[in-house]
């Protein structure tokens, strides 16, 4: 395995937010299958390092970009950006509304499992609300405008995150 | 651990053509152990044809350590010196062990108690490494007769969902017996791996795994001979015994017999819940008591476990983002899958019949000596591969005792993963790190792994260190955690030892950086580093005064003027010390006046003005 230029170029993929995941999964199951440390699970230490190295490498690769907000973060790092640091000109007054209507209504489901049928709606909007915004992500980041590109990763972050929150939210009220 | 290799005198033995590696299934309730013979790999029987080696280990007064069926002959005549599901007992700690409930009736070693839960034997103390060492030497044994031959390797199964010290404990155990251990393999992966593989199946497989003190459940999709475990999710305290348990207490009620023993209760119990899985309905006879139970009644007295088994299986649906419409095919393990009760529930949930054709008993064994023989090199041609998950998540104690994860749940290994932290004090030069496994939030409810203090950090300004701890977790789920300080560049590294519960807190490892050889370039580097931050703190003061001298206090100039003009003669020969604290005074001299522009040009903002 060659020390690889990005994760793109080590799955053989094109440097984009689009990818054919089931190329993706192949080449990954294919690399792993010749990198894992089990394939020298009876040699000596050093091998078996540098197997784990290497299968790691791959493990974190495939995760980044089997996620669409890992691969949208990853493909803004490649191009110098900092995604980690958020300023206020990151921010538009108008998602931090969306956030808090969006919340609202979460904190509105009744209690106990009679709420999840409410929460479910929710969930669905918040889905089409990641798909539009991941168009335009991608609009931004080949018309070159990396800084759109980087508010709307942001955006994206927030709705990835409340989602996550509504299925713990869910877990709750299902008993655990 | 490192064992004696003794060779035989004479040189080395000519290598076989067909290296002999074996799976061993230890179990809860029963192990087994399973070895390719010519094309199938199969269960190995004892000499009297058992395949099955009950997990109970006897110590005798003469001496003698008696395995498996034997020694379940003591378990009600000497239960002190029968040691029965110890496997309950690996990683955990006294106090832990004894809020979990089960039956103990063994005298502990006092003199062991901080470290981890050992019996007192006639053979001596036995800590559960050493009970699960004589268990695993037994099947090693009945392998090496069965196989004609010494064994290179094994494959040795745990529940998904052991966390990092049961694990070690376990693999710990195998050296002891002289076992060369090839991979710690999760049991539902393993029974998945014996039906992928006879049936040639693709698609998302659910492995429910009931057994007699454990529950898994494990999702995995199989693609092109690769198995990917996309979520487990389980409970270690959660098994046939459970059931035994709920109708032992049952059937004490119903008698209303004050005299029975606990322990003839639960062997009637365990007695009633075999019959029930070939017939609907049973009677019995406890003292002078005569009852009847049926397959109904029993499902009601087994609800909550059967429930929250299913809670646990919605769980893993969910981690692993699939459907129920997605799944292709569920497989049954464990013993406890023979009860109809659990099929019907499982079907039920499931909405499809799981696949009962391997004996449920023998398919993680199974399962274990296909990989073992993959692993030993017997298949190198074999394009089979095993992708597993961390059960838990892994991570770090931060402020306010609560939990950064640094690698989550369901995280594919080998996995190596870095975060960066700071100091919080102005010359901290120790940081001491707390790591620990669980899901919840607080520390107090996630498990203590170790503590280790890294030292020999230099002495800098409060969040000028950078100290960047990396996670590393092996293939066999086992975790190791190095920190280094990026300015000195020195690294240093610990393998997380078991702990035992409470007693956690007790571990520690200490990192002594040896920095000797880097401490020359470290001062140059944390000069410079400190003189760029100087400047920048002269020039931005020298700014604001110019730009919003309205707001200076009487006097407050002259203070800051000073400050600035000892800072600057420092830049021309002070040491990264100097420079630093003559920064941080600056900083304090200069902070009021500061916080007074922050504010203007706040109240200012708030009203629309540009800054």
């Amino acid at each position: 395995m060659q020390v690889p230029e990005d994760y793109f170029s080590l799955f053989s993929l094109e440097r984009r937010f689009a990818i054919d995941k089931n190329a993706l999964a192949a080449n990954f199951r294919a690399l792993q299958n010749e990198n894992h440390p089990d394939r020298v699970a009876a040699d000596d230490e050093q091998a078996k390092l540098l197997a784990v190295q290497k299968s790691s490498l791959l493990n974190d690769a495939y995760a980044t970009l089997k996620s669409p907000l890992a691969r949208a973060g990853y493909l803004l790092t490649l191009q110098g950006v900092d995604v980690e640091g958020v300023s206020q000109d990151d921010l538009d007054m108008a998602v931090l509304m969306e956030q808090m209507e969006l919340r609202e209504k979460v904190a509105e489901a009744p209690a106990g499992e009679a709420g999840l049928a409410v929460l479910l709606p929710i969930k669905r909007d918040i889905q089409s609300r990641i798909a539009a915004r991941e168009q335009r992500f991608v609009a931004n980041l080949e018309g070159d405008d990396l800084s759109s590109a980087k508010r709307v990763f942001h955006e994206l972050q927030f709705l990835h995150k409340l989602f996550q929150e509504i299925e713990v939210n869910e877990e709750k009220r299902l008993g655990y | 651990m490192v064992l004696l290799q003794i060779q035989e005198p004479g040189g080395k033995p000519a290598r076989p053509k067909h290296r002999l590696a074996v799976g061993i299934d230890l179990g809860t309730t029963n192990s087994l152990v399973a070895a390719r013979c010519g094309l199938k790999v199969e269960t190995l029987p004892d000499e009297s044809g058992e395949h099955l080696l009950p997990s109970i280990v006897h110590y005798g007064s003469d001496g003698l350590i008696s395995v498996g069926r034997k020694a379940k002959a003591f378990a009600l005549t000497d239960p002190k010196n029968t040691l029965v599901s110890v496997k309950r007992m690996l990683g955990k700690g006294l106090t832990e062990l004894r809020q979990l409930g089960h039956y103990l009736p063994y005298e502990f070693d006092a003199t062991r108690e901080d470290t981890a839960p050992a019996v007192l034997t006639h053979a001596g103390s036995k800590d559960p490494v050493a009970v699960s060492s004589d268990i695993l030497s037994v099947l090693k044994a009945r392998a090496e007769r069965a196989l004609k031959g010494e064994l290179e390797g094994a494959v040795i199964t745990v529940p998904a969902y052991f966390n990092d010290a049961q694990r070690q404990q376990t693999k710990e155990a195998a050296e002891l017996a002289g076992i060369n251990v090839l991979r710690l393999l999760n049991e539902p992966t393993a029974a998945a791996v014996a039906y992928g593989l006879d049936s040639a199946d693709q698609g998302n497989i659910v492995v429910f795994d009931l057994g007699g003190g454990t529950f898994d459940v494990s999702l995995l999709s199989l693609t092109r001979g690769v198995f990917e475990v996309l979520s487990t999710g389980g409970d270690t305290n959660l098994g046939g015994d459970d059931f035994d348990r709920l109708l032992a207490a049952w059937l004490i009620s119903q008698s209303g017999e004050s005299a029975v023993v606990e322990g003839e209760a639960l062997q009637l119990a365990n007695e009633l819940k075999h019959q029930l899985s070939d017939v609907e309905e049973v009677e019995f006879t406890m003292e002078d008591y005569q009852g009847s139970l049926s397959r109904e009644q029993f499902a009601e007295i087994a609800k909550e476990p059967l429930s929250r088994a299913m809670m646990i299986c919605r769980r893993s649906l969910r981690d692993a983002r699939l459907g129920l419409d997605e799944i292709d095919n569920v497989v049954l393990v464990g013993g406890s899958t023979r009860m109809p009760l659990v099929r019907a529930a499982v079907a039920e949930f499931f909405g499809r019949e799981p696949l009962t054709s391997i004996d449920p008993d023998k398919v993680v064994a199974v399962g274990a000596g296909i990989q073992a023989d993959v692993l030993i090199g017997n298949k190198s041609d074999s394009d089979f591969l095993l992708l597993d998950v961390t059960p838990l998540s892994l991570g770090i104690e931060t402020m306010g005792e609560l939990v950064e994860k640094i690698i989550p749940r369901n995280t594919t290994i080998p996995v190596s993963r870095a975060q960066e932290f700071t100091t919080f004090k102005d010359g901290q030069t120790a940081m001491a790190l707390h790591v620990l496994q669980g899901e919840r939030e607080a520390v107090a409810d996630c498990r203590s792994l170790a503590r280790f203090t890294l030292r020999g950090i230099p002495s800098m300004v409060a969040g000028a260190a950078k100290i960047r701890v990396t996670f590393q977790v092996d293939a066999d789920g086992l975790l190791s955690v190095s920190a280094e300080e990026i300015f000195t560049g020195v690294k240093s590294e610990i393998q997380v030892k078991p702990s035992y519960g409470l007693e956690a807190e007790t571990i520690e490892s200490i990192l002594q950086a040896s920095q000797e050889n880097a401490r020359a370039d470290m001062e140059l580097r944390s000069l410079q580093e400190a003189k760029v931050d100087a400047m920048q703190l002269i020039d931005a003061v020298a700014a604001a005064v110019i730009a919003d001298p309205q707001l200076l206090e009487e006097g407050e100039e002259q203070r800051i003027n000073e400050g600035v003009a000892a800072l600057a003669a420092a830049l021309e020969n002070g040491s990264s010390a100097e420079v630093s604290d003559l920064t941080a005074a600056l900083n304090r001299i200069s902070g009021d006046f500061a916080a007074r522009r922050m504010d203007v040009h706040i109240s200012r903002a708030l009203q629309g003005e540009s800054i």
